[in-house]
């Protein structure tokens, strides 16, 4: 078993993986910014180093740093967390090298799914769907509409060396395809001076649909259920939820079968994600896969009744997974708000500041992630998100209603907060029915807040 | 709040059984320390990022044969005398010992590498030093292998580039070592002598014997930032004199203000500089001088149609301008007619306070506005060699029209911050000795020099007078008027007394229409004749200092007509047109043998 840990990270995430220590009997060292001095994660843990200055580049990127805390502290693992270099194939490659144990899954995987032509090959290869494209370019209308038709409607024509929505049509149907084709190569040979085009299947108004998994180094692999996270801004997730109301029990168990596949195909290790876009037809299509423990996690914890981070360090330890997919039921309905120091009114600005004041809310299926406390001076070099509010009810109705009792409860003073713009969206009615896709705050204008498309 | 203090514990034993276990270690030789900024980095990041340091940008240490790589066209090196017997003349104890311990540790032979490589295409001799043998001091195997180096190079007419990297002469071969910084000057002598290019390079350390022999020696002397450059290193210096040593000190940065380098070079620029270099060195048969002549072929005709519209453009209809072609590179325009009647009709009504005023405006262009009009790929070169960098006076190389030319430019700078950087444009000596040193080196490598004069006079101060303002100019009124190439000055603001002659003693001297060049300036004429310096307007009238009075006076060749006063914005056609007049000026005096040139140069002068 792992007997010192590391955690190359911050704020709430920092003090997740810290708890989880401190319950299994694990050193925890601490690494710390020189912004980050009163941090709680740095007050929290066992030990705590100092790995270099505020911005992120010379600290909590800086593998040389952490490397040397490790070798200093006398830690035999590394947990990245989420952001920073938690998906990072070389900082994971130091790691091996150095004989440290790096939570996560072995360097190579994460470099293949980290390049995206490798990982749809793969997922191809293993029978997971993607989105249907060209993989040739396409150079004229003819050849172009007959590939279409294989594709399947709605299509989406893309310039191969467009950017920023130059060259890229829809088309609805094979009769809007010509004049769409034409003028996005048209509009591509002006912006790029080219006319090599690709199409691929428009997948519309889709729903962010992920599966958790869980792998052994031992080759098991099991699902924990999905998480709908739809509710986002620029492609930055809000709110997160499980089960997803657009997942029957039917399609859960053929997302949950993909999913697996496309863990086993990557030969993945330890706690990862696979993103699927959900059409309304039911289909799916495989995105991306993450190959680390993720913000939202704690929704899946709270309806499967797993701790995640104690999973992760049972797996990188050479541990067999001590369940498998028969014994993983979902149960009841959980939600995680993120809360963030920026103001939705004011195009959601970053707010630092210092914490003047602070009431978390708690209670039967209440939970608060954060690494906050009154008092705490929030640095301006990281990202905003202040805590996570997590609820647990029998049924997404009662999850819902708790929500927003505990969102009301919320107290933190001194900065701008997005607090009022969650519970305006726990009371839409749209988001009560679950009726919503990734345009969602967008087509909604939450308290009167427009979100322009990204 | 403090919590740290207030938080239980959860581990009773901390670490109790660490010592057992299995503790992480880093491999050998994956992790360094940074010397300068003391943080950690990983060596194979080094490597790819041409041994510099990825986050302070601190340069390390480049042995020999990875920096024949990075230099080198590849596979094109091929070493010279890679085997020499060890030499141990004052037959120091444990001294070939030592060798032979560094000689299997390192691979080398010697504290130098020498050879012929390409780079960019150019045929050179290279010689590398590497720091890991005895701080690549020079005894007498390292010397004999530059000597060598440098006479083959002499033999077979090639330019030599070294890379200086060492701590002086080797102590354990004693008297010895310190003769080879004679041996080493006196081939590199030779070798320059045969008119040959030699460009040294400077690299973190270049000290004592060393720096006082053929590391100074190049024609061109680069540095890579940062660099500990110096004769006595600085802790002998501090304990000598007993006094701490400002920050910078004898680093490159120090050595170009202090005059002693040409250009500070950075690591990924290296081998690009020094091609651009070469290349302008190559002499007839480089690529470049093949597309001059192609591109000559085609200026003829040209030129007849800029003159031409010029000519139509003023209003009034000329004979036949006839291009006369003497062999094919060479042709002259009959434009006798063309010239009177340019000074005499195409004068727009201006007083000559006007004028004045228009050469002195903040508007106006200055030097360096010029040269992306004129020149392609312009390298500056910087300071005396002896005290320091003059920002007054720009000197490079550059190419005109694909040939290459020596270009010399009095700078005012454009608004205040770069008036004062640039001194106003007011030369030093240190200046003016550059400006020689650049001539003299344009006639080694027999290129033209282009001088773009613009000061309001010589800087007038009491550094100026302690370093010999009146020597240096007087110094290049007499060199100039022996330099065997062609020299071409243009006025193109103010021509400011003998500040602006010592670069106009040339073969023609021209001026912007609305240029003006005096004894001195006309508030300066006011005051000593009249006792008045606000007299300037009228002083200015009597003084005769336009281009269009000049030229009736005969002191200049040629007037360039401004269709409108230049502007940095409206520079354009008349770029065009001073850029074919240069051409024709080239063409014209390229031509003359030299006894021509230096004769008519003398009488011009001499006439007045």
């Amino acid at each position: 078993m792992i007997r010192k840990l590391l955690i190359a990270n911050r704020g709430e995430i920092a003090v997740r993986i810290i708890r989880a220590c401190r319950e299994m009997g694990i050193e925890a060292v601490a690494v710390y910014s020189e912004a980050d001095k009163e941090s709680l994660h740095t007050q929290l843990a066992d030990e705590a180093i100092c790995i270099g200055p505020g911005p992120s580049a010379g600290s909590y990127l800086n593998m040389e740093s952490i490397i040397s805390a490790a070798m200093i502290s006398g830690a035999d693992a590394i947990h990245p967390g989420f952001g920073f270099l938690s998906e990072n194939a070389r900082f994971a490659q130091i790691c091996e090298q150095c004989g440290i144990t790096f939570v996560g899954p072995p360097s190579q995987v994460i470099q293949n799914l980290g390049n995206k032509q490798i990982a749809r090959n793969t997922m191809m290869a293993a029978g997971v769907p993607v989105i249907p494209g060209t993989e040739e370019a396409i150079l004229d209308a003819k050849t172009g509409a007959e590939k279409a038709a294989q594709i399947g409607y709605p299509v989406i024509i893309k310039a191969a060396l467009g950017g920023g929505g130059k060259g890229m049509r829809t088309a609805f149907s094979p009769e809007e395809f010509e004049l769409a084709f034409l003028t996005a190569q048209k509009e591509s040979q002006i912006a790029f001076g080219d006319g090599t085009m690709y199409i691929e299947h428009f997948v519309e108004h889709p729903r962010h649909i992920e599966f958790q998994i869980l792998a052994d180094s031992q080759g098991n692999v099991v699902h924990l259920g999905e998480r709908d996270c739809s509710i986002q801004r620029n492609h930055q997730k809000m709110i997160e939820e499980s089960p997803s109301m657009a997942v029957s029990e039917e399609l859960r168990k053929e997302m949950g079968i993909a999913a697996v596949k496309a863990a086993k195909a990557a030969h993945y290790v330890n706690a990862g994600t696979i993103e699927f876009l959900l059409e309304k037809t039911g289909k799916f299509y495989f995105m991306e896969m993450n190959t680390r423990i993720q913000v939202e996690h704690p929704v899946t914890e709270w309806v499967t009744g797993l701790d995640l981070v104690k999973e992760q360090l049972k797996i990188a330890s050479g541990e067999p997974l001590s369940f498998s997919q028969k014994d993983i039921h979902i149960q009841g309905h959980a939600i995680e708000c993120r809360i963030n120091a920026e103001n939705p009114w004011k195009n959601f600005r970053p707010s630092p500041g210092t914490i003047t004041d602070l009431h978390l809310p708690g209670g039967q299926g209440i939970r608060v992630d954060t690494g906050i406390y009154s008092g705490y001076q929030i640095p301006p070099y990281y990202d905003s998100m202040l805590a996570k509010l997590i609820v647990h009810g029998d049924n997404r109705q009662e999850a819902i209603a708790k929500m927003k009792s505990a969102l009301g409860e919320v107290i933190i003073q001194g900065v701008d907060t997005n607090v009022d713009y969650q519970f305006e969206i726990m009371n839409d009615s749209d988001y009560q029915k679950g009726e919503f896709d990734i345009g969602f705050l967008e087509s909604h204008q939450i308290g009167g807040v427009k979100v322009n498309e990204a | 709040m403090k919590l740290r203090y207030a938080f239980k514990r959860t581990i009773a034993n901390k670490s109790a059984s660490a010592e057992k276990e299995i503790r992480p270690e880093v491999p050998d030789g994956m992790l360094k320390k940074c010397n300068a900024c003391k943080g950690a980095v990983f060596v194979d990041e080094v490597k790819k990022n041409a041994y510099i340091c990825p986050h302070c940008g601190n340069y390390f240490r480049v042995h020999a044969r990875r920096r024949i790589e990075m230099l080198a066209d590849e596979g094109t090196f091929k070493e010279w005398n890679p085997v020499m017997p060890v030499s141990n003349p004052l037959s120091y104890k444990g001294y070939e010992e030592k060798v032979k311990m560094l000689q299997e540790k390192t691979g080398l032979d010697e504290a130098i590498v020498t050879g012929k490589a390409e780079i960019g295409g150019v045929s050179v001799a290279l010689g590398v030093c590497d720091s890991r043998f005895l701080m690549a001091s020079m005894g007498e195997n390292v010397g004999e292998k530059i000597a060598r180096a440098v006479e083959k190079a002499t033999e077979e007419r090639l330019p030599i580039v070294l890379f200086a990297c060492s701590g002086g002469a080797r102590m354990q071969e004693g008297i010895v070592s310190l003769m080879q910084m004679a041996k080493t000057s006196a081939a590199l002598k030779r070798h320059s002598d045969a008119g040959l290019l030699y460009i040294s390079v400077l690299t973190n350390p270049t000290t004592g014997g060393v720096t006082a022999s053929f590391a100074m020696l190049g024609d061109i002397i680069l540095a890579e930032p940062n660099a500990l450059i110096g004769f006595a290193g600085p802790r002998v210096i501090e304990q000598t004199i007993r006094q701490k040593l400002p920050k910078g000190f004898q680093r490159s940065e120090f050595l170009l203000e202090h005059g002693f380098i040409d250009q500070i070079v950075e690591r990924k620029d290296m081998k690009e500089t020094l091609t651009k270099i070469l290349k302008m060195h190559c002499g007839s048969g480089c690529v470049e001088e093949k597309e001059v002549l192609e591109n000559v072929e085609k200026e003829p005709q040209k030129l007849v149609e800029t003159i031409q519209n010029e000519v139509n453009d003023m209003g009034f209809s000329l004979g036949n301008i006839s291009v006369k072609r003497s062999n094919p590179t060479n042709f002259t325009i009959e434009n006798s007619i063309f010239n009177i009647a340019s000074t005499e009709k195409n004068i727009s009504p201006k007083s000559a306070w006007d004028r004045v005023s228009l050469a002195r405006s903040k508007e106006r262009p200055t030097g360096k506005d010029y040269l992306p009009w004129l020149f392609d790929y312009f390298t500056e070169f910087h300071g005396d060699r002896l005290f320091g960098d003059d920002p007054a006076l720009i000197g490079g190389i550059a190419y005109f029209a694909g040939r290459p030319v020596t270009v010399l430019v009095q700078e005012k700078g454009n608004g205040t911050k770069e008036n004062i950087a640039h001194n106003f444009g007011m030369v030093s000596p240190e200046g003016y000795r550059k400006s020689l040193r650049l001539m003299k080196q344009a006639e080694k490598f027999h290129r033209p020099v282009i001088c773009l004069v613009d000061t309001p006079g010589a800087f007038c101060g009491l550094e100026a007078e302690e370093r010999g303002q009146g020597e240096a100019i007087a110094r290049n009124l007499f060199e100039l008027s022996g330099l065997k190439v062609p020299i071409l000055s243009i006025v193109i603001g103010e021509g400011g007394s003998g500040g602006a002659l010592a670069l106009a003693v040339g073969d023609e001297v021209w001026m912007m229409e609305n240029a003006i060049y005096s004894i001195l300036s006309p508030e300066g004429f006011a005051s000593i004749l009249w006792k008045d310096s606000s007299k300037a307007k009228e002083a200015a009238e009597v003084m005769k200092l336009t281009a269009a009075d000049l030229k009736n006076l005969r002191i200049i060749e040629q007037m360039i007509p401004e269709k409108e006063p230049l502007t940095r914005e409206n520079m354009a056609d008349t770029m065009e047109l001073l850029k074919s007049r240069i051409g024709i000026f080239l063409e014209d005096y390229s031509t003359l043998d030299l006894e021509k040139l230096l004769n008519k140069r003398y009488n011009r002068f001499r006439n007045m």
